[in-house]
């Protein structure tokens, strides 16, 4: 059953370039890769709605990770300031509460069986989603290929956080202060070039829309799968205010319409099945 | 268990174990909501409108978030009536709490075709969405008409047998308001619900352009709670009709001052989408506080009636 109750902060830590992960103690239970929760800090709660946050860690109970103030387990969200709901969530100190509802929405599709390992590629603060993945590919498969992209070394806040997991990184900068010069499209054009990546791999992505859209148009052209997780304005997360609507190509959820709930049928959806422009000009 | 503080009794027979409520297009049917826990204490689930046909909705941007409140523009999306009451409405009576069945349309025909569809639905009342500000350019005409509005309700009145409350708009000025409301109660309407979204608007200045797509939009949250209050209490002097009032409620201390202002039950709304269960929470802390004030709801409500 998803929850919708306080939690209490045990740690917040900056990283720079507005950046930020939050640490909260548990339980929290049936969280899958690729899923969101609403964040909201407790006393703020009058003048800002939620936001929402994919679920960046989770520790169960018994975890080696847990502090001794986290018995119950806990959680750990990647953030950055956009605006005074993300910059109030920046701010919390240990101790503070934390209103956490979730899990809510779709997780990353599984792998197909006998299928190539998805190629994850992440932009910025879109590597939320793919620790949990990268976690579950430790357990089960061979370590995740991640490549991450953003504008300079300092946008790409946690791949620390990754230490674990295993996961094989790649990193572009568009001003080359870390890994590859230029996009992380280039990034992963030139490793598939290269022989480098599984050319013939799912993507699995979550970025800025330009860029989550760029990957996208690739892989159309290369006949490749591609699953993004889109970010939208969302007012209550669990399908009940409407507001976080997308257009997809399918009839959608009554006959004929084309607009679904991205924090219901989403917020992981195959590329294929966005209408890009309508569906991301949330700006 | 019957809770002496908070049980709402009205003229039409219907018993309300609480005067708390969820509001209209906050909640679903209560589904959604569920997910999270027990709906049990809720005086009663106040649906999102359904129309006679399926409506896709207004296009993405549709909210926007404002100092004590947001803006949306969702444009009364639902399955249509056909498809609600054969998936969710079962599944809605389900949960065992009264359920007003809230119901819209564009025109005379639909506001007959609707009314005439639920009769015997399961719901305990109707209430009729006079007042979205999101269909037809939020022009608004059944809500800012006292003509309009009494020809309206005059003909759910001979199609329903249910009883119903109308749901006016807060987008006149107030001696509108009134005659508007005098109108609704002339052509026989059971109760009101007071109000819906104000009329608003936000502008990306750097890009030049609304920050929801169809430009305007309704805005709700703590930030309307005032006008709320002032408009049920200018309605309240002028009828006996029972009033649900929403608008903001987000406290227990909320709830209890529209119960001051002369409203008989609360529907919360906003509120919900910061915490599915925040109406369900309420229920305690409201019946704590009027305990502690050695009062009840219905005693709230009729201090008004007796100015």
């Amino acid at each position: 059953m998803p929850q919708s109750c306080l939690h209490r902060v045990t740690e917040n830590r900056a990283l720079g370039g507005g950046s930020f992960v939050l640490r909260v103690a548990g339980p929290f239970e049936g969280v899958r890769a690729g899923q969101f929760c609403m964040l909201q800090s407790a006393e703020l709660w009058l003048f800002l709605l939620p936001r929402p946050f994919s679920w960046f860690d989770v520790f169960e109970p018994g975890d080696t990770a847990l502090r001794s103030d986290e018995a119950t387990g806990a959680a750990t969200f990647l953030g950055k300031v956009v605006g005074p709901g993300t910059a109030r969530l920046a701010a919390l100190e240990v101790g503070d509460e934390l209103h956490v509802t979730g899990p809510l929405g779709r997780a990353w599709p599984s792998v197909e069986e006998g299928g190539p390992e998805p190629i994850c590629i992440a932009g910025g603060v879109g590597l939320a989603p793919f620790l949990l993945w990268a976690k579950e590919g430790r357990a089960a498969r061979k370590p995740v290929s991640l490549l991450y992209g953003g504008a300079s070394a300092q946008a790409l806040p946690a791949a620390g956080d990754f230490a674990a997991t295993g996961a094989d990184f790649h990193y572009a900068t568009l001003d080359g202060s870390r890994g590859h010069r230029g996009s992380v499209l280039d990034l992963y054009r030139d490793l598939v070039g290269r022989g480098l990546l599984d050319g013939a791999a799912p993507v699995y992505c979550c970025g800025p829309d330009p860029m989550m859209e760029a990957v996208a148009a690739e892989c159309r052209e290369r006949g490749l799968r591609c699953v993004v997780s889109l970010e939208t304005y969302m007012a209550c997360g669990y399908g009940v205010c409407n507001g976080c609507t997308v257009e997809v190509r399918s009839a959608g959820r009554f006959a004929g319409r084309r607009y679904v709930k991205s924090c219901i049928e989403g917020p992981v959806f195959d590329s294929e099945e966005l209408l890009w422009h309508a569906s991301t000009a949330h700006g | 268990m019957t809770r002496k503080a908070l049980v709402v009794r009205l003229p039409f027979g219907l018993v309300l174990d609480t005067p708390v409520l969820s509001a209209s297009g906050c909640y679903g049917a209560g589904l959604e909501g569920a997910a999270f826990g027990d709906l049990a204490a809720l005086g009663a689930l106040v649906t999102k409108t359904v129309t006679p046909r399926p409506r896709a909705g207004n296009p993405p941007p549709r909210i926007y978030e404002t100092p004590c409140g947001m803006l949306n523009s969702i444009g009364l999306e639902n399955p249509g009536v056909e498809a609600f009451l054969a998936n969710d409405l079962q599944r809605a009576l389900q949960q065992s709490r009264p359920l007003i069945l809230n119901v819209g349309g564009e025109s005379l025909e639909e506001y007959e075709a609707i009314v005439e569809r639920v009769q015997g639905c399961g719901a305990v009342a109707l209430e009729i969405n006079l007042s979205c500000p999101n269909v037809q350019g939020g022009a608004l005409p059944f809500s800012t008409d006292p003509a309009a509005c009494e020809l309206v309700v005059r003909r759910c009145r001979e199609r329903s047998t249910l009883p119903f409350f109308v749901k006016l708009s807060p987008n006149v000025s107030t001696s509108l308001l009134l005659e508007v409301a005098a109108a609704a109660e002339a052509a026989g309407a059971d109760g009101l619900t007071l109000i819906n979204t104000l009329l608003g608007r936000a502008i990306d200045w750097r890009r030049r352009k609304p920050r929801l797509a169809l430009g305007s939009g309704g805005l709700s949250g703590p930030a309307i709670k005032p006008v709320a209050i002032h408009c049920i209490a200018s309605v309240r002097a002028k009828t006996r009709l029972p009033i649900l009032g929403v608008g903001g409620a987000a406290s227990a201390e909320d709830i209890c001052e529209f119960l001051a202002a002369g409203a008989d039950a609360v529907q919360v709304g906003t509120a919900q989408f910061r915490d599915p269960l925040a109406a369900v929470r309420l229920v305690q802390e409201v019946e704590d506080l009027l305990v502690g004030a050695e009062t009840s709801a219905s005693e709230l409500t009729a201090s008004t009636r007796a100015r």
